[in-house]
């Protein structure tokens, strides 16, 4: 059975780049950062790429925020996603809006499945497909991962990790959880969020950036949407984690113990 | 405007004429291409990143396994500068040379098998291959299913081209070829070969020209030798390519018969800002190796990084680098805007680039101190890999010749004009009078040092003015010493290597210089002068080491020990040694 997929792919700071905190606190300095797509949601690229290979249909991808953020749709569909969807945004965004926008674009769309990241690495929240998958009143299976590694012979075969029920009705979803995996069945259409493991994503080739320049991209001003774009979360203060200190050497247990209590004061 | 057929940057200099419309502003690319390079440049990163191993493995055994060149296929990197409507990239000058600047950050091998792919080997197709010739083999060089190699040289054709012995004799509408090629990138593997060959030329009575012809691998009579073994880019196919009675159809003559010589000649000059931009990238990389190694490295209870002597070359390879990417982005830039008399400007850049590179490796090696030395870290073979850079597609000496006396052919032409005029007497007194004059004028502007037409920057921030005035100056004296090398040795001046080898020098760091200084102002208009307070640090320390070693060079025109090294090198080549010893 074909699957109509939507799959977001954010803009997000390279982590390859240094990051500086603005001495005001109110941001990152921007210049001489990279950008790129969010790695986990490049793997829901690349597992929406598979499920499509192999059931066949088409990957709709989507990216909120400024223009800027063609960048990483062009980056999908040269992976050989089939066109894309631009919500343009300047200005500050926070899980409750971007998923009350997805949700817009699912009323629009009407995917048999949503896949997403299960964060995005610059603020790591952690929200978006929980908060959409409760907007549309939809299952979901969040850290979607698999049973084999990526060194398995399914992985060099570029299998989808997330298995399509044989009657086309649900998915069937490993999922990563603290200390092991579980897995459930969910039934379409549903919210994925992919975890690190589920796949290891495909590259774009050449003649595929060459392909993607070709394929068509919707721009929607978010504000025409009818969503309420004043982000809920307030960020009051960026500051830079704090500089770790060197170790040092002591000579025996006694001086350990007087360092622990009298320096450190953690005993 | 200037005329972009035949404006030339450099050339203008030695007339002491600035022609700052052509370098200024920096050359900027159009925002649709940078955006496919930017994607393209971090699929490159993805494919190539975490094989370090495997590049050192294969540089240990010499060879780049079949399973790779088969991922560089599918990846579609054959196809970078073939138009789109053949299937490629259609990548101009600046977006190539900045993707090849990428693969040689990660391995030399690689990045000349992509390199000498699209600079040289299947250059000439797109330069001048028919309509149908290119819509023969463009399809299958874009995929790589055909790879391609340029096969000029030969046992006794090495920097003397026009000296190639490989025949062409024509048979119908045939030709026979005859002939080996040695050193041939790529021979191992390519299908496409572009041969240069001596045909006997109609027009000129039998005389033999060459003629540069499409040979493919399948065509009965060729043959490829084993992999060289050599000391860098291991893994790079090196082979003989032999041709034995072999047929080649008419229709695979490449630019016309007896117009191969102008033929190699344009396929190397285009091909020059990928040899740059690999230079670069290579640069690049060891940068970033040695600013880790000098930081992490402890000695004397404190990080190298903190010691002058290291920051001194640290700093210098930055400069070296910046300036390299310079003078190759602007020459790129140029040809992508369409001006086609570049030749002396990419020598120029090939020149700078690949030997910045070799002192920037050497240095990374030496702060690496002994693990430099060791096969384990990256350094030695960094060193080994770029040595290759300043002999092939033109040695660093060739070109040399060729950038000065290609810029003294203007001021030659004026003196020869001037001559024939005057020994003419009075022949055509109205042209005689308007040849002497121009030139006189110009020649006593020079010698005044009156600001006058062209003499000087017009659109610079006023931020780099110090090092405009650098470059002022230099073009008055380099136009005064070209006139006086030429007077000085006439026709001659051609065996006058020495005296041409110091012009050459002068016009590298004139030209590097203004690249610099266009790049800085650039930025400066960009981010304001305090923004660009380390490119302008950058301009102010590479104009100053321009500035003393040009006027070194210039002193040295007439003050210099020539004709005793001479009298020194001939000895050694009598005794075939050194004749000393302190016994
Ligand atoms: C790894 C490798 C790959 C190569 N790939 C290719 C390829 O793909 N296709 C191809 O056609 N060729 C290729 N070559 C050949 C390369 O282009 C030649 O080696 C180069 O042109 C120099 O020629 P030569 O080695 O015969 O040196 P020579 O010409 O013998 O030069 C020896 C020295 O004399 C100097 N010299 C020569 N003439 C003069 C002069 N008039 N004035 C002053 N100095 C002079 C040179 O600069 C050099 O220092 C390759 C070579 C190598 C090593
Ligand atoms: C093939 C080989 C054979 C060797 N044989 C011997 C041997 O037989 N016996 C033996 O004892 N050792 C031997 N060595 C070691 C050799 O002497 C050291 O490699 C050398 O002393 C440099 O030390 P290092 O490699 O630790 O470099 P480092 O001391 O780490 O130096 C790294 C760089 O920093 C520079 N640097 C360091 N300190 C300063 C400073 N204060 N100011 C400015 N610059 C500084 C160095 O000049 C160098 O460029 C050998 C090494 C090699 C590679």
């Amino acid at each position: 059975m074909p699957l109509k997929i939507l799959v977001t792919a954010k803009r997000v700071e390279d982590p390859e780049s240094k990051i500086k905190v603005k001495p005001d606190g109110t941001g990152i300095v921007t210049d001489g950062v990279n950008y790129k797509m969010n790695p986990f949601d490049e793997i829901a690229v690349e597992e929406a790429l598979r499920l499509k290979e192999k059931h066949g249909g088409e990957v709709v991808v989507a990216s909120i925020g400024a223009d800027k953020s063609m960048t990483e749709i062009r980056a999908a569909l040269a992976m050989g996603a089939d066109r894309g969807i631009l919500v343009k945004h300047d200005g500050p965004l926070d899980p409750f809006v971007v998923s009350a926008i997805l949700d817009k674009l699912f009323e629009k769309e009407k995917p048999d499945l949503v896949l997403l990241g299960k964060q995005s690495i610059d603020d790591d929240q952690n929200q978006v497909g929980q908060y959409l998958a409760e907007r549309r009143g939809l299952g979901q299976a969040t850290f979607a991962s698999k049973t084999e590694s990526l060194e398995s012979e399914a992985e060099q075969k570029k299998q989808p990790g997330v298995v399509l029920a044989a009657d086309g009705k649900s998915l069937r979803v490993v999922r990563e959880v603290d200390g092991g995996l579980v897995t459930v069945d969910v039934s379409l259409p549903a919210i994925v969020t992919c975890d690190l493991r589920l796949n290891k994503p495909r590259f774009a080739s050449l003649p595929g950036i060459m392909k993607a320049k070709k394929k068509p991209v919707e721009e929607i001003v978010a504000a025409s949407l009818g969503v309420d774009l004043a982000p809920k979360v307030a960020v009051k203060k960026l500051s830079e984690p704090p500089k770790r200190q060197g170790g040092l050497k002591v000579a025996d247990v006694p001086e350990l113990y007087a360092k622990l209590k009298g320096e450190a004061k953690v005993l | 405007m200037p005329d972009k057929k035949n404006a030339s940057y450099v050339q203008s200099l030695c007339m002491g004429e600035i022609e700052e419309e052509i370098i200024v502003p920096f050359p900027k690319m159009e925002d649709g291409e940078k955006e496919t390079l930017g994607q393209v440049l971090a699929s490159v990163r993805q494919l190539l990143s975490g094989r370090e191993k495997e590049f050192r493995e294969w540089d240990v055994k010499a060879e780049m396994p079949a399973p790779f060149i088969e991922e560089l296929r599918q990846f579609g990197l054959f196809g970078l500068v073939i138009p789109e409507a053949h299937g490629g990239i259609g990548f101009g000058s600046t977006a190539y040379s900045r993707v090849l600047q990428e693969i040689a950050k990660f391995d030399g091998s690689v990045a000349l098998t992509v390199g000498a792919h699209s600079s040289i080997g299947m250059r000439g197709l797109l330069l001048f291959g028919t309509d149908a010739q290119k819509a023969r083999w463009l399809p299958r060089l874009t995929t790589g299913e055909m790879i391609a190699a340029f096969c000029l040289t030969e046992p006794g054709a090495g920097s003397d081209a026009a000296a190639v012995r490989t025949t062409a004799r024509r048979d119908g509408n045939d030709w026979i070829l005859n002939g080996e090629k040695i050193w041939i990138t790529n021979g191992g593997m390519a299908d496409f070969f572009t041969v240069f060959a001596k045909t006997p030329d109609a027009q000129t009575g039998g005389k033999a020209s060459l003629t540069a012809f499409v040979v493919t691998r399948d065509m009965p009579g060729v043959s490829t030798g084993p992999h060289e073994d050599k000391m860098g880019i291991r893994a790079s196919s090196t082979t003989t390519v032999r041709m034995e009675d072999v047929r080649v159809p008419g229709d695979h003559v490449l630019g016309g018969v007896g117009q191969g010589f102008k033929a190699a000649m344009r396929i190397l000059n285009a091909g020059r800002t990928g040899l740059g931009g690999g230079s670069v990238g290579g640069m690049k990389k060891l940068i970033s190796l040695s600013a880790r190694q000098a930081v992490d490295r402890q000695q004397f209870g404190r990080p190298i990084s903190e010691f002058g002597m290291i920051k001194e070359k640290v700093g210098l390879m930055v400069v070296e680098t910046f300036a390299a990417e310079s003078v190759v982005s602007l020459v790129a830039g140029l040809i992508d805007q369409g001006y086609e008399d570049y030749a002396v400007e990419a020598a120029i850049s090939k020149v700078f680039a690949t030997e910045a590179l070799y002192r920037v490796s050497d240095e990374a090696l030496q702060i690496a101190g002994g693990n430099g030395f060791m096969r384990e870290y990256p350094y030695e073979k960094a060193v080994r890999d770029c040595r290759i850079n300043r002999i092939f597609e033109g040695t660093n000496e060739i070109l040399r010749l060729f950038i000065a006396l290609s810029a003294m052919n203007d001021v030659g032409q004026q003196l020869k004009e001037l001559a024939s005029v005057v020994k003419s007497g009075v022949a055509d007194p109205i042209k005689g009078f308007g040849v002497l004059s121009g030139y006189a004028k110009k020649r006593a502007s020079l010698a005044t040092g009156l600001v006058g037409d062209k003499r000087s920057f017009t659109r610079l921030s006023p931020s780099v003015k110090h090092a405009a005035v650098v470059v002022e100056e230099a073009t008055r004296d380099v136009a005064i010493a070209a006139d006086r090398i030429l007077r000085k040795h006439g026709g001659k001046v051609v065996g006058k290597q020495f005296a041409t080898h110091r012009l050459a020098d002068i016009l590298i760091d004139l030209f590097v210089l203004s690249a610099v200084l266009s790049r800085v102002n650039s930025i400066v208009e960009e981010k304001g002068a305090e923004g660009a307070a380390q490119e302008l640090a950058i301009l102010e320390i590479f104009s100053g080491r321009a500035r003393r070693r040009m006027r070194s060079n210039i002193n040295r025109i007439d003050d210099n020990d020539d004709e005793l090294v001479k009298v020194v090198a001939d000895h050694a080549f009598e005794k075939e040694g050194y004749s000393w010893d302190t016994l």
